[in-house]
């Protein structure tokens, strides 16, 4: 078994990654969607937020996936946006844990979803810059 | 959902994604053997959902919480499937990884539908 040549951001180790991705798409739009319908007036704020990641989390995973027409590039802005989101959030949450009535994906830096909210645009960045490295160069 | 049908399910989901580890480690493809015991699994998840929408009348579910359990069972039904087909359509380490991802995934779904179903 040869791993292919990893120009592609979906092949090899990319495949696990959008399957990460993939899970906490769903994992993400679907909390909120049931959040915001059941209960929207509790915390809005939280759980339009928690949509909000849920959209970001679906454009990474389409963007690693190359599905669509310039998917690099939505994968860029996915995780950048991912990565200014869960710091952002994270830091906001630690200094004042009253700030949302309810938990969001990104609160404590995404302690409540073992840390991964915050490895995985890490991750995400760190395997871009990998496929772009070598992109072309197909061996 | 009384009995041991959840934590036998948790058990084998974790059990199927320590065996794809194995795998990964060794650069093996996945196999027939792989294929059975996640259809096992597969109709675990199946069960679960029929005995949870017969018993659901019988127990206090108020609010969201009977979505969020069905919500639940129901991506335990469909993540295996799509992972499977995520993964088999490239031979590399990293497409077997995506099983133990969606088993991993899988048990995870099975304990919150257990720890909202009251009991």
């Amino acid at each position: 078994m040869t791993d292919p040549a990893p120009a592609s951001t979906r092949s090899g180790a990319g495949r696990t990654l959008v399957a990460v991705y993939g899970v906490f798409a769903l994992a993400a739009s679907a909390r909120s969607l049931v959040q915001l319908l059941t209960r929207a007036d509790e915390a809005p704020v939280a759980y339009g937020l928690s949509a909000l990641a849920g959209l970001v989390y679906i454009a990474a995973t389409l963007g690693l996936a190359e599905i669509g027409p310039d998917p690099r590039r939505l994968a860029w802005g996915a995780v950048t946006f991912e990565l200014v989101g869960v710091l952002t959030v994270g830091t906001l949450t630690v200094l004042d844990p009253g700030l949302f009535p309810d938990q969001t994906v990104w609160s404590s830096y995404g302690a409540g979803y073992g840390w991964l909210p915050l490895v995985l645009p890490f991750a995400g960045i760190a395997w871009l810059l990998h496929t772009r490295r070598t992109h072309g160069l197909r061996t | 959902m009384e009995g041991p049908l959840p934590l036998a399910l948790v058990v084998a989901s974790l059990a199927f994604a320590a065996v794809v580890l194995v795998y990964v480690a060794l650069g093996r493809t996945p196999d027939w053997g792989l294929l059975g015991f996640a259809g096992v699994i597969e109709v675990g998840a199946l069960v679960l959902l029929v005995v949870a929408a017969t018993q659901v009348g019988g127990v206090d579910l108020h609010g969201g919480a009977a979505v969020t359990l069905f919500g639940y069972l129901l991506a335990a039904l469909v993540v295996l499937p799509l992972g499977f087909a995520w993964s088999l359509a490239e031979r590399s380490r990293g497409a077997t990884a995506v099983l133990a991802v969606v088993a991993l995934t899988e048990a995870f779904l099975v304990v919150r539908a257990l720890q909202i179903w009251p009991s």
